[in-house]
C-alpha cells in the first residue's frame, strides 16, 4: 500500500511540474479541504485543468510513472481529456494500478457551482476556498459541513465570500454578532437579510429551503450527464472488447472517437440552465414550500465556463 | 502565473474578532465532525497533514476502500 503521504506528495508535484509548463490546474476537493483545516478521508485527487491545456495535460499524465507504473483512462466510463468535452464540464478518470489498490485521479475543465474564473483563484497548487466550497454544494449530505467550514475558514482570513458558504444556524447567528455580512452579498444570498439571525427557526427552514436547491440541481445535472454516459460508456466497452491493454494514446483515440458519436459537447446548455433551475424551484416549491422560493440563492451565475 | 487574486475584499479583522471566529468554527467543527477531527483541523498545517495520513492509512490497513468510483461526472 502507498502511505497517503507519499500520494499527497505525488499529486502536489504532479500539479507543480504541470503549473511550471504554463499548464494552469489546481487541486480541488477532498486534498484541497485538507490543505484548508478540514480533514477529508480520499486519497485519491481531483483536479481542476483550464480546458485549453487538455492536450498537454494528457501528455504529462501519460509520462508521469508512480512506483514505475503509468497511467491509463479508468474503467470504460471516462470521457476523453479533450478540450472540447473538458469546456462542456465532462470528468475524465485515469488510474495507475498500485497494488493492492489503484491510485486515481479525476480532471475536470469547469469546476461544478462555479461563480467565476476558477484559473484566476488559485492558492498555490490549490483552488481557492471560495471555488472548493462551491464545489461542495452538491446532493450529498456528506458535503454541507465541509462547506461551512470552509465558509468559516474564508471569514477568518478576512474573505467576506465566506457569507455565502455558512449553512448552519448557529455559526450564522455567532458570526453575526463580530461583523455583519457586506451588502453586495445580501442580493447573492437573500438569506442574509435576515442578519442578525435570531429568528432561529425561520433561518433554519430557510437553511432547508437552499440546501434541498443546491441539491436538487446538482442532482439533475448529475442525471443530465449519466443520460449521455450510457451509450457512450456501452461503445467504448465494445471497442474495447479485442484489445486490452491499450495504451493511452490508443485508449484516449477510441474513446474520441465513441464521444463523437455519444456525448454531446454542453449537456446542460443543451437541456438549458434556466430550465435546470425552475425544475430545481418547483422541486422544493413541493418538498419545502412555495413561500421559501424568494429567498433561494441566484444560480444562474453559478455555471461559470460552461 | 500562479495568481493569489481574492475575488472579495479583503477585511481587517480585529485580534479579538478572530480569536472569535476561531472559537466559533471550533465549536462548529466538533459539532460536525467530531472531537478528534476537529482536534486534527485546528493543528499546524504540517502535524495536520500527518494525522489525516495517519488517519487514511490506517482505515486503509483494516480493509477500508477509499476508492470513490468513476462517474463521468464531478459529485
Amino acid at each position: 500500500m502507498i502511505p497517503y503521504t507519499e500520494l499527497e506528495e505525488f499529486f502536489s508535484s504532479l500539479v507543480t511540474t504541470a503549473q511550471a509548463r504554463g499548464i494552469t490546474c489546481a487541486i480541488t476537493s477532498g486534498m484541497a479541504c485538507v490543505h484548508f483545516g478540514v480533514a477529508a478521508t480520499t486519497k485519491d485527487c481531483d483536479v481542476l485543468c483550464d480546458a485549453e491545456k487538455s492536450d498537454d495535460f494528457l501528455k504529462l499524465i501519460a509520462s508521469t510513472g508512480l512506483r514505475g507504473l503509468f497511467p491509463n483512462y479508468r474503467g470504460n466510463i471516462s470521457p476523453p481529456l479533450d478540450a472540447r468535452w473538458m469546456r462542456g464540464g465532462w470528468t475524465s478518470h485515469f488510474t495507475w494500478k498500485t497494488p493492492p489498490e489503484d491510485t486515481c485521479l479525476d480532471i475536470f475543465g469547469v469546476a461544478p457551482r462555479g461563480s467565476s474564473p476558477w484559473q484566476q483563484e488559485l492558492r498555490g497548487i490549490y483552488a481557492r476556498p471560495n471555488v472548493v466550497a462551491e464545489m461542495k454544494r452538491t446532493n450529498r449530505e456528506k458535503d454541507w459541513p465541509y462547506a461551512t467550514a470552509l465558509g468559516g475558514h474564508m471569514l477568518n482570513e478576512g474573505d467576506a465570500q465566506g457569507w455565502l458558504h455558512l449553512y448552519d444556524v448557529e455559526v450564522l447567528r455567532r458570526c453575526a454578532k463580530q461583523s455583519p455580512p457586506p451588502d453586495h452579498l445580501l442580493d447573492l444570498r437573500p438569506l442574509l437579510r435576515l442578519f442578525p439571525f435570531a429568528d432561529t427557526l425561520r433561518v433554519k427552514r430557510l437553511l432547508l429551503a437552499e440546501r434541498a436547491f443546491w441539491s436538487e440541481l446538482d442532482e439533475l445535472r448529475v442525471k443530465i450527464y449519466q443520460h449521455h454516459l450510457r451509450p457512450y460508456t456501452s461503445a467504448v466497452r465494445r471497442s474495447s472488447v479485442s484489445r486490452h491493454n491499450l495504451p493511452i494514446t490508443e485508449a484516449h483515440a477510441l474513446r474520441l472517437e465513441c464521444a463523437a458519436d455519444h456525448l454531446p459537447l454542453q449537456p446542460l446548455r443543451d437541456y438549458g440552465l434556466n430550465s435546470m433551475i425552475m425544475k430545481a424551484k418547483a422541486n422544493v416549491g413541493v418538498t419545502v414550500g412555495p413561500d421559501v422560493l424568494d429567498w433561494l440563492p441566484r444560480a444562474e451565475n453559478h455555471f461559470y465556463g460552461l | 502565473m500562479i495568481t493569489d487574486s481574492p475575488s472579495a475584499p479583503i477585511v481587517t479583522l480585529t485580534a479579538k474578532q478572530r480569536r472569535n471566529l476561531t472559537k466559533i468554527m471550533r465549536d462548529y467543527h466538533v459539532r460536525a465532525f467530531g472531537e478528534e477531527l476537529a482536534r486534527i483541523n485546528f493543528l499546524p498545517e504540517p502535524l495536520r497533514k500527518q494525522a489525516v495520513a495517519e488517519m487514511i492509512d490506517h482505515a486503509r490497513h483494516k480493509g477500508v476502500d477509499l476508492t470513490r468510483p468513476a462517474l463521468g461526472v464531478t459529485p
